[in-house]
């Protein structure tokens, strides 16, 4: 395992070993995770912790990437806690290459902001798309329909006179 | 300077800059193919470098699927979710319902009966051979083989029937949910499935007659695509893209789940590491799929398909008219749902394409907090520039084909 000094905190969900490290080391961190034999990063992704009453958290945004050791077949939880608006952390694409489209992902969804990478640029949505859907202060169905129901009224047949 | 001449056109797409040349002394030419191209299989767009007929560059532009089903599936209760993991993959949405089920059974901390367990599997490796077909039909129409379609459809066919017979539906089965799945088999049922596993051996050997010794086929897959197993590793490909590769990786002998570790089969893999690995790779799934099916037919227990918790599960219908508690509950689980305690976990399936996973995040209440798909087909599209570079245009077809990618799986 990592050295204690760049682990915050860590434990078990429901079975899946976790730990949190400070964002400003996560880079650090992953790098020295797959030296040790964690060589597949199966996702990447951010959770949104607005107004979630559940726990305490120390930040908005929790950063989470799920690594796999292909060999010991050993899986460990690495989250990382930020803030901001826009949130930054450091990019891990020159670590682990599928984590490029994943942060994307991330950036396009949560507006994460990823320090280094190579194409930090919106994957999903629409190059002009504007806010970020999965934040939850983005409401579901907060977008205007783009078609009227005016059809309706030249379809109808004149009141007869 | 027009966008040309800096190489941008819009935000981050890269094209050709003006008068670059290539190695036949001429210029490179940037074409858009899709994302109407009829063999992406959806709507993908890649933005393609070519220098003559090669391919120099290539970058996926992705995205003309996304439904925002995370970001619904947030709004929706536990149990309703299940309806949306159907519509991702929508090539195999008994093994997209299939992670989620187990990803909130984990949360939930039960434990599902062996029946269940065996009924899974069997929607599952009915998928897997499903989703294998519409593949092998639909590559074999853009090689050439335009028959293969006809075949395949046939045996897929046999198998919608199937899910209408279990579930009701016959692509968007909603059939595996957490807890359970939907409905026991019926009689009619596994009599349809017992003649299916008679029949397809036959049925793929068909397919091989006209596939495996084909020489048009062979010539435009043989050596097409190739993707090095270090590299297939380090770009993180998981499924018969990994497998093609001669890397003996698949979920369910590495990290059994519902009891995968109780079949007896082998994990097809290719040294090729090209398309016509692949494909070889995915004719052997299929057979093992057929052996799967044929051990859980023949042993599948007895005994319920739900957990007996009515915290999670309505109470059977006849319990309504006589208990009181039974009422209470029927109520509380269709109104408000039921309450998943906060926490979070992961739970990876071997789908046709390869890890399928889902990591839910539950803040304990009624609705997730988070559902992320891990979606196979999008880590999969990422080695695509590795595989096409170099080749001919023509060969993109058969490289996008058997990397097996569902559009829907990628843009969620």
């Amino acid at each position: 395992m990592i050295a204690d000094s760049l682990i915050v905190e860590r434990g078990v969900s429901a079975g899946d070993a976790w730990i949190t490290v400070s964002p400003e080391s996560a880079h650090e961190a992953l790098a020295a995770l797959k030296g040790e034999g964690y060589r597949l990063l199966v996702f990447l992704t951010c959770v949104d912790h607005l107004a979630d009453s559940s726990r305490k958290w120390p930040a908005r945004y929790e950063v989470v990437y799920q690594l796999r050791n292909m060999e010991t077949l050993e899986q460990l939880r690495v989250r990382a806690f930020i803030d901001g608006d826009p949130p930054h952390i450091d990019s891990v694409a020159d670590v682990f290459p599928p984590a490029d489209w994943d942060e994307r992902e991330t950036y396009d969804m949560f507006g994460v902001v990823f320090e280094g990478h190579p194409d930090l640029t919106r994957i999903l949505m629409p190059d002009d798309w504007v806010g970020h859907p999965l934040r939850r202060d983005y409401p579901v169905g907060g977008e205007p329909v783009e078609f009227s129901e005016e059809h309706e009224t030249w379809q109808t047949a004149p009141p007869k006179a | 300077m027009t966008d040309t001449d800096t190489g941008t056109i819009g935000l981050g797409v890269t094209v050709t800059k003006a008068g670059e040349q290539g190695a036949f002394g001429g210029e490179l030419l940037t074409i858009n193919f899709g994302p109407h191209h009829p063999s992406t299989h959806g709507v993908l767009r890649l933005i393609v470098d070519l220098d003559g007929e090669q391919v120099k560059r290539l970058k996926p532009i992705i995205g003309y699927l996304h439904t925002g089903i995370e970001k619904q599936a947030e709004a929706l209760r536990w149990q309703q979710v299940v309806v949306v993991t159907d519509r991702h993959d929508y090539l195999s949405p008994p093994i997209n319902n299939l992670a989620y089920a187990l990803a909130v059974e984990k949360l939930l901390g039960v434990d599902v009966p062996p029946r269940a367990d065996a009924l899974r599997v069997i929607m599952s490796e009915l998928t897997r051979i499903a989703s294998h077909l519409v593949w092998l039909g639909t590559s074999g129409i853009e090689l050439g083989a335009s028959t293969m379609l006809m075949y395949c459809f046939r045996e897929r066919d046999t198998i919608l029937d199937m899910n209408e017979e279990i579930s009701g539906f016959r692509m968007h089965t909603s059939y595996i949910r957490p807890g359970g799945v939907m409905a026991d088999a019926t009689p009619r049922f596994l009599e349809m499935l017992d003649s299916f596993c008679t029949k397809m051996p036959g049925n793929i050997d068909e397919y091989e007659a006209l596939l495996t010794m084909n020489p048009i086929f062979r010539s435009r897959t043989i050596g097409i695509g190739r993707l090095p197993a270090e590299d297939a590793k380090v770009l993180g490909a998981t499924g018969p893209m990994l497998r093609g590769s001669g890397v003996a990786w698949d979920l369910r002998k590495k990290m059994p789940y519902s009891g995968y570790e109780n079949y007896d089969f082998e994990v097809a893999t290719s040294d090729m590491c090209d398309c016509y690995g692949r494909y070889l790779v995915r004719i052997k799934e299929m057979r093992e799929a057929v052996r799967i099916l044929r051990q859980a037919l023949d042993r599948l227990p007895d005994g319920p398909v739900n957990v007996d918790d009515r915290k999670v599960l309505p109470p059977p219908r006849e319990e309504l008219e006589t208990s009181m508690e039974a009422v209470i509950h029927h109520f509380k689980l269709f109104t408000e749902g039921y309450s998943v305690p906060a926490g979070d976990a992961y739970a990876a399936v071997e789908s046709g394409r390869g890890e399928n996973g889902c990591y839910v995040v539950s803040d304990g209440t009624h609705k997730p907090r988070r559902v992320k798909f891990r979606a196979a087909s999008f880590v999969n599209l990422q080695p695509l520039e590795r595989m096409a570079l170099n080749h001919m245009v023509a060969d993109m077809v058969a490289i996008i084909g058997t990397a097996d990618t569902v559009l829907g799986d990628v843009d969620r």
